[in-house]
C-alpha cells in the first residue's frame, strides 16, 4: 500500500487524548466483574428505589398506627398484622357494610361469613384466583391446540386469540361493565335466568360480582396462557409423532401419551405465572364492579392507604408476602434448571 | 376392533336413528373420522373466534345505538324477538361526541407521551442489563437475575404507598433508621410519577427478552467491532443490538403495550382525572364512567377509540407478541 | 509495522493459568505462528496482544508503546477470526470501511482504501453483496480486507482458515504467504494446524500448558525441538519417543541399546533419558547404505502397514506383541513399538521379522525428567574416539 495514507498505528491512537478518551480508555480497563456491576447501576438504581426501598418501607410503615394524623406515628408492633386477622379494625375500612354482608342476611357471598374483612379479601383473591386459572389453563389448552395445527386462516385466528390480551385494563373493565350494567347489559338477563347471577342490582352484589370479574379475566388471559402452552406444545420433537402413528396409536392416545406428558411442564409454569399475576388482580374490580363489592387483597391496600397508612402497609406486606412465596417456587424451579 | 364393531352394530342396532349410524360409521371409516375431526377443529375455532370478537362487536353495537334507544334495555332482535345485541339506530355521531364532552384525545396523547418514554428507559437500561446478563460472566449473575425477576412477581400494591408518599413530596425515609434524605419533587400529577414506576414495573420482562436474543451473538463479532474500532458499549449499541433488532422490537412492542394498559398507577398517581395531570387513557375512560353516566354510548366509543392503536400493534407486530410472550415466560 | 514484545505476561482466571510468564518479541514484518494442543493458551495469547483480553500480569509492547492499558481500538491492530465475524447487517463495503468509519476518515479517503483493499484480496464488483451471499472463502477474503484496509501494525489471525474446506485451506495459506510478501506487516497467526505453522511462518511459537517451549524458524523446531512436547507436536505423524537409562558409553532401553560418545550431554550415567527418532528416520538394514552412520540393528516385527501413495507406514512391534489398535500417535509412544516409514515401492509385509537401523544423526535425546532436550544426533563411539585421537595428535604437534 502506499506510504502516504495514514497508518492506524498504537503511537498515534495512545496519544489521542482528552476526557472523552479518558473515560472510555477507563471504562474498557475494568474487568468484566466491575464492568458487569457498572452496566447494572441503572437497574439497581430503578429497581432499588422504585421496588427495594418501597417494600422495606411499607414492612416498617405497617408497625405504626396514625402515620397520617397530626400526632406523631405511634409503634405497635405487630399490632396491625393482629387486627387484621382478628377484624378489630374492620370498621376502619370504607364502605365496609357493602361487602362484609351479616352473616344472619347474606346468603350470596358464603364465603364472607367468617368474620373480617381481611379474611373475606383472602378468600376473595384466592376464589378468583383458583376458579380464574383453571379455565384458562383448559380453554388456553384447547386454544393452543387450534393454533398448533397448520390450517388457512390460522394468523387470523391467532390475531383474534391475542387481541383480548392487548387491551387496555380499563377497556377490558368498561366492556364487561356495560355487558352487565342493569341499564343496558343482556347477558345478565340470561345467566339469572340460570341463576348464576342475582336478577338485580348485579353488579352490587358481591357473588355476582366475582363471577363477572372472573369472566372478564378468563376473556382476556386465556390467551397469555394459550401462548406459553402452545410455544411448549411446539417444542415436542414432531417425529414422536410418527413413531406413534406407525405404532398404530389413535389421535386420543397420541394426545394421552406424546402431547400431554411432554407439554405439561410448559403448562406447570403457565399456571405459576398465571397464579401470581392473578393473586394482584385489582384494577379489573375497580372498573367492573367496585372495591367495596368484591374487595381483593390489592383492593384493600389502594382503599384504606389514604386514611389508615399503617394498616394499609400491614396488608400490602402480607399480600407481597403471599406472592413471594408463590414467586419463590417459580424461581427455584429457574435456579433448578440454571440460568 | 373396528370390525367387530361394525359387524355387531349391523346386527343389533339396524333400527337405529341416523346419527347412531352415522357416529358409528365415523368410528370405523378413517376418512369420516378425518372429516369429524376436521368439523369439531372448526366449529372450536369458530367458537373462539366468536367469544374473543364478540365483546367488540357489543362495543360497536352500543357505540353505534343512540343513547336513548340504550336506555330502554331492549335488544330484543325484530320477527324473532330473541334478545340479542344489534344496532339500533345508526349514529356514528357518538365518536365526534366522544371528543367534544371531554378532550379524549389529550388522554390518549398522554398515554402515548407515558408509553414511549418508559419504553425508550427501559430499552436503553435492559440492552445494559441483557448485555451483562447475556454476555459476561462475573459472580452474583444468577442471585442477581433472581433478584430482578423477583421484582416482576410483586404486587404493585406492595410499592403504592412509600412511592406516594415520595412523589406527594415528603421525605425518603431510610427504612428502620428513621434518617431522612431528602425532600423530593412533588411528582404527582406529573409523568415522572407513573413513567419511574412503569419502569420498574416491566423491566424485568425486557431484560429477559434481551439477555436471550443478546446472547445468541456470537463473541466473535463484538471482538471484531472492538478490534475495528469501538468500545464493549459501541458494540452493544452498533452491532449487537442492531443484530438482535427482533429481540429489541419485541421488547419495545411488549413495554409499550404494558404501559398503554397499566392500570394500577396510572389510575392513582393522577390525582384527578384531567389531562393536564397527565392522566393517561385510564383516565379518560373513567371520567366517562364517572361523569357522564347516562352516556353509555360514548363510553363504548370512547373504548373503541382507545382500542385501535392497540389494535394495529397486535396486528402488526403479532410474531412479535409471541415470541416475546413465550420467550419471557419459558425463557427457552 | 512494528515489533511486537511481550514480557512476563501471565493471564489467570479463577482456576487456571491460560498464559504462564510468556516472554515473546516478534520482530517487524515478522510472520509468526502460535501453534499447540488446544487449551494451550495461543488464542488467549493473542487475545492479550489484541486487548479483547487484559494479562494479570506482565506488559505488551507494540512498536516502542506500551500498550497493556489500552483497548483493543487503539493498539494498531487488525484481527481475521476463525468464524470469519462478518457483520451480517453490513454490506461487503460497509464492513470493510467500519473501522474507518468509526475513525471518521474523509469519505474519498474512505472509497481509495476500500478499493485497494478489495483489489488486493480480489473483491472487486462484490462490495455491494451481503456477507450471506458470499462463498465461504470470499467471507474469509472480506474480513482479510477489513483488516488490512486500516493498515495496521499487526495483523492477528486467530485459526482463519479453520472453517474453510481442505482444498480451500491450501488456497488459502499461499493467498495469505503472497499478501505478507505485498504488505510486508507484521503477522501473528494462531492455528492448530502444524502444516499451516510449518509453510507459513518465518518463525513458530510453540506453546503448550500456557507456556512458551520454543520459538524457531520450522526446520529447527522440527530438527532440534527444545523438548520432548515441541518433538511429539511439531511433525506428523510424531517422533517416537523411546525411554530408556543412560549407560555409560551408550543408551540402554527395554529392547534395544545403541552405543554412542556420552561424554558431552552433560549427565551422568544411570540418569533416565528418552530418545526420539522420527519414522523417516527409521532403516530397514537392506537400505542401510543409505545412512551415513547406522546405529546397531534392531530386530522387529511388522505390524500393520499404512500405504500412504508417498510413502508407507509400517508399525514395527519390538516384542512381538500387536499394537494394531493404536493410533500412530500412540505407537509412537509406546516403548515397545515404533512408526517406520518407508519408500511407496519398497517389498514388505505384514508380520514379517525385519532388521531395522536408525540414523544416527537424527536421533535425539531427551532428558525425561525435564523434557529438555540433550542432544539433536548422536556420535558414533569409534567415530568420537577417531575424532579425540585427532584431536589430541593435533594438540601434541602444536
Amino acid at each position: 500500500m502506499s506510504t502516504e495514507q495514514e497508518a492506524d498505528t498504537a503511537d498515534r491512537e495512545s496519544r489521542r487524548s482528552g476526557p472523552l478518551v479518558a473515560v472510555t480508555r477507563w471504562l474498557e480497563n475494568l474487568g468484566e466483574t466491575a464492568f458487569a456491576y457498572l452496566l447494572l447501576t441503572p437497574v439497581f438504581v430503578i429497581l432499588g428505589a422504585i421496588a427495594l426501598y418501597p417494600l422495606l418501607r411499607t414492612f416498617e410503615l405497617s408497625m405504626y398506627v396514625n402515620v397520617l394524623g397530626t400526632g406523631d406515628p405511634e409503634f405497635v408492633g405487630l399490632q396491625n398484622y393482629v387486627d387484621m386477622f382478628t377484624g378489630a379494625r374492620d370498621p376502619d375500612f370504607p364502605g365496609s357494610t357493602m361487602f362484609l354482608p351479616d352473616v344472619s342476611t347474606s346468603s350470596s357471598f358464603p364465603f364472607v361469613h367468617v368474620s373480617g374483612w381481611f379474611r373475606s379479601a383472602l378468600v376473595v383473591t384466592l376464589v378468583f384466583t383458583i376458579v380464574s386459572v383453571f379455565f384458562e389453563t383448559v380453554i388456553g389448552f384447547g386454544q393452543a391446540l387450534i393454533l398448533d395445527q397448520e390450517f388457512r386462516g390460522r394468523r387470523l385466528v391467532r390475531v383474534a386469540i391475542i387481541i383480548p390480551w392487548a387491551i387496555p385494563l380499563v377497556i377490558q373493565g368498561m366492556i364487561f361493565y356495560l355487558m352487565f350494567h342493569p341499564s343496558t347489559g343482556f347477558l345478565t338477563e340470561y345467566l339469572a335466568n340460570v341463576g348464576i347471577l342475582a336478577p338485580t342490582n348485579t353488579l352490587n352484589d358481591p357473588l355476582s360480582a366475582l363471577i363477572i370479574v372472573t369472566i372478564a379475566d378468563i376473556w382476556k388471559t386465556t390467551a397469555f396462557m394459550a401462548l406459553l402452552i402452545l410455544a411448549g406444545l411446539q417444542s415436542v420433537d414432531r417425529s414422536l409423532y410418527e413413531v406413534a402413528r406407525v405404532a398404530g396409536a389413535s389421535r386420543w392416545q397420541q394426545f394421552k401419551l406424546i402431547t400431554l406428558p411432554l407439554v405439561l411442564p410448559a403448562v406447570a409454569i403457565a399456571v405459576l405465572f398465571r397464579t401470581i399475576d392473578a393473586m394482584r388482580i385489582y384494577g379489573l374490580i375497580d372498573i367492573t364492579a367496585s372495591c367495596t363489592v368484591v374487595p381483593s387483597l390489592s383492593c384493600m391496600v389502594v382503599e384504606t392507604f389514604n386514611t389508615h397508612r399503617g394498616l394499609a402497609s400491614a396488608i400490602a406486606f402480607v399480600t407481597a408476602g403471599i406472592i413471594g412465596i408463590l414467586a419463590m417456587i417459580v424461581i427455584y424451579r429457574q435456579y433448578k434448571e440454571g440460568f | 376392533m373396528a370390525t367387530t364393531t361394525e359387524q355387531r352394530s349391523d346386527s343389533e342396532d339396524a333400527e337405529d336413528g341416523v346419527i347412531a349410524q352415522w357416529t358409528k360409521g365415523v368410528i370405523g371409516d378413517d376418512e369420516k373420522r378425518a372429516r369429524l375431526y376436521r368439523a369439531l377443529f372448526y366449529v372450536a375455532c369458530g367458537f373462539f373466534l366468536v367469544t374473543t370478537l364478540f365483546p367488540f362487536y357489543w362495543l360497536l353495537v352500543l357505540a353505534l345505538t343512540p343513547n336513548s334507544q340504550i336506555l330502554t334495555g331492549d335488544w330484543s332482535l325484530p320477527v324473532i324477538g330473541i334478545e340479542f345485541p344489534h344496532p339500533q339506530g345508526f349514529n356514528p355521531q357518538a365518536f365526534v361526541e366522544v371528543f367534544q364532552q371531554i378532550p379524549f384525545h389529550l388522554y390518549v396523547f398522554n398515554s402515548f407521551v407515558l408509553a414511549t418514554v418508559t419504553t425508550i428507559i427501559v430499552l436503553l437500561v435492559a440492552s445494559l442489563a441483557g448485555y451483562v446478563f447475556g454476555r459476561l460472566d462475573f459472580p452474583g449473575k444468577g442471585p442477581l437475575m433472581l433478584g430482578v425477576l423477583m421484582v416482576s412477581y410483586f404486587p404493585p400494591a406492595a410499592f403504592l404507598i412509600p412511592l406516594f408518599d415520595a412523589f406527594l413530596g415528603n421525605a425518603i425515609v431510610v427504612p428502620f433508621l428513621g434518617i431522612e434524605l431528602f425532600e423530593p419533587p412533588r411528582l404527582v400529577n406529573t409523568p415522572g410519577s407513573m413513567i419511574m414506576p412503569f419502569s420498574a414495573l416491566f423491566l424485568p420482562l425486557a431484560i429477559f427478552i434481551l439477555t436471550t436474543f443478546y446472547a445468541q451473538i456470537p463473541d466473535g463479532l463484538e471482538d471484531a467491532a472492538r478490534v475495528e474500532g469501538t468500545t464493549r458499549l459501541g458494540a452493544l449499541f452498533r452491532v449487537i443490538m442492531p443484530l438482535s433488532a427482533p429481540g429489541v422490537a419485541t421488547a419495545a412492542v411488549l413495554t409499550f403495550i404494558a404501559v398503554y394498559n397499566e392500570y394500577f398507577f396510572s389510575s392513582i398517581m393522577a390525582l384527578e382525572n384531567v389531562p393536564e395531570n397527565w392522566s393517561p387513557l385510564v383516565g379518560g375512560i373513567l371520567s366517562y364512567q364517572d361523569q357522564y353516566t347516562t352516556d353509555f354510548n360514548l363510553m363504548a366509543a370512547a373504548s373503541i377509540v382507545g382500542v385501535i392503536p392497540i389494535l394495529i400493534l397486535v396486528i402488526v407486530a403479532q410474531e412479535r407478541i409471541v415470541s416475546g410472550l413465550t420467550a419471557g415466560g419459558l425463557k427457552e | 509495522m512494528a515489533r511486537v514484545s511481550l514480557s512476563n505476561v501471565t493471564k489467570r482466571y479463577e482456576d487456571v493459568v491460560a498464559v504462564d510468564e510468556m516472554n515473546l518479541d516478534i520482530k517487524d514484518g515478522e510472520f509468526v505462528c502460535f501453534v499447540g494442543p488446544s487449551g494451550c493458551g495461543k488464542s488467549t495469547t493473542m487475545e492479550t496482544i489484541a486487548g479483547l483480553t487484559k494479562p494479570s500480569e506482565g506488559t505488551i509492547r507494540i512498536g516502542e508503546t506500551d500498550v497493556t492499558k489500552l483497548p483493543p481500538k487503539d493498539r494498531g491492530v487488525s484481527m481475521v477470526f476463525q468464524n470469519i465475524a462478518l457483520f451480517p447487517h453490513m454490506d461487503v463495503y460497509e464492513n470493510i470501511s467500519f473501522g474507518l468509519r468509526l475513525r471518521k476518515y474523509d469519505q474519498d479517503e474512505i472509497d481509495r482504501r476500500v478499493d485497494n483493499a478489495s483489489e488486493i484480496v480480489q473483491l472487486e464488483g462484490m462490495l455491494d453483496r451481503e456477507p450471506n451471499e458470499l462463498s465461504g472463502g470470499q467471507q474469509q477474503r472480506v474480513a482479510i480486507a477489513r483488516a488490512i484496509v486500516r493498515n495496521p501494525d499487526v495483523f492477528l489471525m486467530d485459526e482463519p482458515l479453520a472453517n474453510l474446506d481442505a482444498k480451500l485451506r491450501v488456497h488459502m495459506r499461499t493467498e495469505l504467504q503472497r499478501l505478507h510478501k505485498q504488505l510486508d506487516t507484521t503477522i501473528i497467526y494462531v492455528t492448530h494446524d502444524q502444516a499451516e505453522a510449518m509453510t507459513m511462518s518465518d518463525r513458530i511459537a510453540v506453546l503448550n500448558a500456557g507456556q512458551l517451549q520454543q520459538i524457531d524458524p520450522p526446520l529447527v523446531c522440527y530438527n532440534e525441538p527444545a523438548n520432548l512436547f515441541v518433538a511429539g507436536f511439531i511433525g506428523s505423524p510424531s517422533m517416537n519417543f523411546t525411554d530408556g537409562e543412560l549407560v555409560d558409553g551408550g543408551l540402554t532401553t527395554e529392547h534395544y541399546d545403541i552405543e554412542f560418545d556420552t561424554t558431552e550431554l552433560g549427565i551422568s550415567p544411570g540418569d533416565e533419558i528418552t530418545a526420539g527418532v522420527r519414522p523417516e528416520d527409521i532403516y530397514l538394514t537392506r537400505n542401510e547404505d543409505e545412512v551415513d552412520s547406522p546405529s546397531e540393528v534392531i530386530e522387529a516385527t511388522t505390524d500393520v502397514l499404512e500405504p500412504m501413495g508417498d510413502e508407507i507406514f509400517v508399525y514395527l512391534s519390538l516384542d512381538g506383541t500387536s499394537g494394531s489398535s493404536m493410533t500412530s500417535d500412540e505407537a509412537a509412544g509406546a516403548s515397545n513399538q515404533l512408526l517406520m516409514s518407508v519408500d511407496p515401492d519398497t517389498e514388505i509385509d505384514e508380520d514379517e521379522s525385519v532388521s531395522i537401523v536408525l540414523d544416527r544423526s537424527k536421533i535425539h535425546l531427551f532428558d525425561t525428567a525435564s523434557g529438555d532436550a540433550l542432544a539433536h544426533g548422536i556420535v558414533d563411539l569409534s567415530e568420537a574416539e577417531r575424532t579425540r585421537a585427532a584431536a589430541e595428535s593435533r594438540g601434541q604437534h602444536e
